[in-house]
């Protein structure tokens, strides 16, 4: 560790004083080259979420979410890949009930203590941890959404159900944020999530006898829809601005 | 005045980690000392503004931490290390301090070169691209403190600085503190007495969620005057007398 003159000493001393113009701080010059050949390049995504939110830090934020990093997004995959075989081989809808419990999990891990290795810092950051949850937040219900989708479309025998779990997705993702970021825990956030879609998966199969009365009975797309606007409610309650601290 | 804090008070659960501090401080470096669970983390994570206070008043840098956006204006001009520095490990040590950068939301087109300054500063240059996963403690202690001071704060607030630093580090450390103090206010909480007698101009002891003394350090070794109060150093001894004074 080093004062703020003293930081490039042993270099001056190599480059030698003998040479070395009397007005040249080459402290600074050092730094100017060392700014240099450390610049980290951004990717294109970053590049284009930088473009879009306006933002850098933001962009940066959005690439190093857990749930959207290349080992997760494999497994989700992997998942709704086999949730596909399974459909094509049985013809069971399997992957509209399977994406609304893995979308949920990955918006859990998105973001919070615990998860986020650097959390404590970045709740005293300029850029709201508010922005970053919910730009994590969009990015990873995309992403699931979209994989969700394709493996409907692949597995054909679920097309008719392909619109039906979207919305019930959205509210077990709802549910997932609301109970994580009130619990301050993404564990916590899993577990309501993937319960609370368990129990409405249960509830189809005693009420109508079958598993997949939750995302193909329009009857219950009004009630997901209010269920994700209270639970938006409570996630935006859990993050408010405090008040009467000044 | 950087810092002006008027009975502040937190709660966390049924523990009363802050119970009414009052305290007011400038440039310098201001140390805050104090027995483990005395409540320095949790006062310096309300003025980090990571978590707000459950009563009383504080304002930094003339500004109301509880308005949104001067809130925003504070964040841009604080740096902070907390106890508990959590990181990337596949960051590199540029990347990580950067990535703070932007999260100040510096100037995008002077980031690169306040990122560099600062990883000199705390002597990682040799280290600038090593993954973070790689480090020391010590290290890792360090890139914690580069990223604190990445955006030149007004307002510097450093949990446990020296923890994991060995002598000549802290040494060291000191001198930038002392350094950093003729533009900022820099407030260190720490259960090390010597640095604060090394590098403090002021210094605040707390205990029991209170602040039980506040003056200079020599005021505070003065308070050892005429007791039989314990410690190795003069400094240890006026620790020792004001808790003992405030406990009795």
């Amino acid at each position: 560790m080093t004062g703020g003159d003293e930081v490039t000493g042993d270099r001056e001393d190599s480059v030698g004083r003998a040479s070395r113009p009397r007005d040249v701080d080459l402290g600074r010059v050092w730094i100017g080259v060392a700014a240099d050949v450390w610049r980290r390049r951004p990717g294109p995504l970053e590049r284009l979420a930088g473009q879009v939110l306006r933002s850098p830090g933001l962009a940066r934020a959005l690439v190093t979410t857990p749930s959207l990093l290349l080992g997760w997004v494999i497994a989700t995959v992997v998942v709704l890949g086999a949730g596909t075989l399974a459909t094509l081989g049985t013809g069971a809808p399997y992957v509209a009930l399977l994406a609304p419990a893995v979308a949920a999990a990955g918006i859990a891990y998105a973001y919070g203590p615990g998860i986020d290795p650097a959390w404590e810092l970045s709740c005293s950051m300029a850029v709201s941890d508010r922005m970053v949850l919910l730009v994590r937040t969009l990015a990873v219900f995309g992403l699931n959404a979209a994989l969700g989708l394709a493996a409907s479309a692949a597995s054909g025998a679920a097309m008719t159900v392909t619109f039906g779990w979207l919305v019930p997705m959205t509210a077990v993702c709802a549910l997932a944020l609301a109970a994580a970021t009130v619990a301050q825990s993404a564990n916590v956030g899993v577990a309501a999530g993937v319960a609370g879609w368990v129990i409405t998966l249960m509830s189809g199969q005693a009420a109508a006898g079958r598993l997949t009365a939750a995302v193909t009975d329009s009857a219950l797309m009004l009630p997901y829809l209010a269920f994700t606007a209270c639970c938006a409610a409570i996630v935006l309650f859990a993050t408010r601005t405090p008040r009467g601290t000044s | 005045m950087n810092v002006e804090i008027t009975d502040l008070t937190r709660r966390l659960g049924r523990t009363q980690a802050v119970a009414g501090v009052t305290m007011a401080t400038g440039r310098g470096v201001f140390g805050l000392l104090g027995p483990n669970g005395a409540g320095k983390t949790s006062l310096l994570r309300m003025m980090a503004t990571v978590i707000p206070p459950s009563s009383g008043h504080m304002r930094l840098l003339g500004r109301d931490p509880g308005d949104y956006g001067q809130r925003k204006q504070i964040r841009r001009r604080l740096g902070y290390l907390p106890q508990n520095l959590g990181y990337y490990p596949g960051f590199t040590v540029v990347e990580f301090v950067e990535y703070f950068a932007l999260l100040k939301e510096m100037p995008a087109v002077g980031v690169h070169h306040a990122v560099a300054a600062a990883v000199e500063r705390v002597g990682l240059g040799d280290k600038a691209t090593a993954k973070l996963r790689t480090l020391s403690g010590g290290m890792l202690r360090r890139v914690g403190i580069a990223q604190a001071i990445v955006n030149e704060p007004e307002l510097l607030l450093l949990d446990e600085p020296t923890a994991g630093l060995d002598p000549e580090q802290r040494v060291a450390f000191r001198a930038l503190l002392r350094d950093l103090g003729q533009r900022a206010t820099v407030i260190v909480s720490t259960h090390l007495v010597e640095d604060v007698g090394a590098a403090c101009t002021q210094v605040g002891l707390m205990d029991r969620g209170k602040i039980v003394f506040q003056g200079t350090p020599d005021e505070l070794t003065a308070r050892a005057e005429g007791t039989d109060a314990a410690g190795d150093a003069p400094l240890e001894r006026g620790y020792s007398a004001v808790l003992a004074e405030a406990r009795s």
